[in-house]
């Protein structure tokens, strides 16, 4: 066990031995992985921001259930994935600014809200990081978070399967699904622009 | 793994991310260009997906992360202190239910002992005996005798009536003498201790000189013959005994059927 560990389970015992303030110490020492991972996965600063709040709220009131042999960091850290798992499929904004996910993107023209960028603004921007942002709403809630999992934080699919609470195949086939989708998207954006 | 079947995507995004490794896959690789450039192009477009930058937070990003909950967190309950250690292997715990089951059972003898000692009644008694009024310190190891007056002057005056008359001759009316004077010596030292406390110094009196000629009787050998009998009559004076023992012993049942009338 190391040093962050112990450190960890000795914060958890004080925390369940009445004294909160020892929480503290966890909330600073985890807030920086766990922001990232809420920001990859929600693509949103104050969305991400919430789900780091949520994640620690959440995990205080299962303290109690805490399995002193895990790893703090590890269980926190999933916590915070299905946050932010939750975020983005409970959010109602997607449905105005995605792509249309049944629309066939060989064929069809892409369908984006023209409140937040249209084709034409699309094809004016050169910046492979918006056209990125744009295919990544393409993808559902599972397949985006098995993707940033996977790709960004580098997560084996078992890794993902127990953070996204599926089974290691289909946290797999999340990611092959999310690769399939953002290639074809790209391309298509790639000859739009 | 021939040229003529090729490697789908998912194959080709595995062997990217390192799922699945196979060395067919790698080999197919070498050997088919279709596929070769199929993977390149899966390579470059999972190169080019490069994400924004995670926004800079400062030091203090915590710091107020925990101050914008504080307020939501209830405090978690103290949990009550425990005689012993709450994690205890099963087995040990049931190890003291079992000591402590035996330090109960030791406890409770000991203290039914202790508490039987003192509650008890005296070890030695002598009824009908105003010494018996006050109570006897009766040693916890001593048998318990209870020991009657009246019983005792009477089976004295028998004994000494049977030593005055005894045939000596006769070694069978000896020996019963013999045991006799022995349970009477035992008998009358004890209604002497009672006696000296009680200040009654006739009885005390007689009941001394009762104690030498029982002694002498119960130490006697089986064979005891006439001479033997008559030597302990004339050094113990058994006459001038059975003559006081015979008075005291009016004087006993007067005072107990002075009490009775007292009592009706």
């Amino acid at each position: 066990m190391s040093g962050m560990d112990k450190s960890d389970h000795a914060a958890i015992r004080a925390v369940l031995s009445g004294d909160k303030k020892a929480y503290e110490a966890l909330v600073v020492r985890h807030t920086a992985r766990l922001f990232r991972v809420a920001f990859r996965i929600t693509g949103n600063e104050a969305d991400a921001e919430d789900v780091v709040q949520e994640t620690f709220l959440q995990a205080y009131r299962k303290l109690d259930g805490f399995e002193q042999r895990s790893d703090f960091g590890t269980w926190i850290y999933r916590i915070a994935v299905h946050c932010a798992l939750k975020n983005i499929g409970g959010s109602r904004l997607d449905e105005s600014s995605r792509v249309a996910e049944q629309s066939n993107p060989e064929l069809d023209e892409i369908q984006v809200a023209d409140r937040v960028a249209g084709p034409d603004r699309l094809l004016l921007s050169s910046e492979i990081g918006t056209m990125q942002a744009f295919a990544m709403h393409s993808l559902t809630p599972v397949e985006r978070a098995a993707f940033v999992l996977r790709h960004v934080e580098d997560c084996s699919c078992e890794e993902i399967g127990t953070a996204l609470q599926i089974a290691p195949n289909a946290a797999k086939q999340a990611v092959f699904r999310a690769v399939h989708k953002l290639r074809l998207r790209l391309a298509v954006l790639r000859m739009k622009v | 793994m021939n040229h003529m079947q090729h490697l789908t995507e998912d194959e080709l995004v595995a062997h990217a991310y390192a799922e699945d490794e196979t060395e067919s896959v790698q080999q197919h690789l070498e050997r088919c260009a279709e596929c070769a450039t199929a993977y390149a192009a899966v390579r470059s477009d999972l190169d080019e997906m490069e994400f924004a930058a995670v926004p800079m937070r400062d030091e203090l990003h915590g710091k107020r992360v925990w101050e914008s909950i504080a307020d939501r967190l209830p405090e978690y309950e103290a949990p009550k202190r425990r005689w012993f250690p709450g994690r205890m292997p099963g087995g040990l715990w049931g190890g003291l239910a079992v000591g402590a089951c035996a330090g109960l059972l030791v406890f409770g003898f000991v203290a039914g002992r202790l508490w039987e000692r003192k509650q008890g009644q005296p070890a030695q008694t002598i009824a009908g005996n105003p010494v018996q009024q006050k109570p006897p310190v009766a040693h916890p190891q001593e048998r318990v005798v209870v020991v009657v007056l009246s019983d005792h002057l009477d089976r004295t005056e028998r004994l000494l009536m049977e030593l005055k008359h005894a045939d000596t001759g006769n070694a069978e009316t000896v020996s019963p003498l013999r045991d006799e004077a022995r349970t009477l010596l035992v008998a009358n030292r004890i209604c002497r201790k009672n006696t000296k406390q009680d200040d009654d110094p006739d009885l005390a009196a007689a009941l001394d000189r009762l104690d030498p000629l029982l002694a002498a009787l119960a130490s006697q050998p089986a064979s005891l013959d006439s001479a033997g009998i008559a030597r302990l009559q004339e050094e113990m004076n058994s006459d001038r005994l059975l003559f006081e023992v015979r008075v005291l012993r009016s004087r006993q049942a007067a005072s107990t059927a002075q009490k009775k009338d007292g009592r009706i």
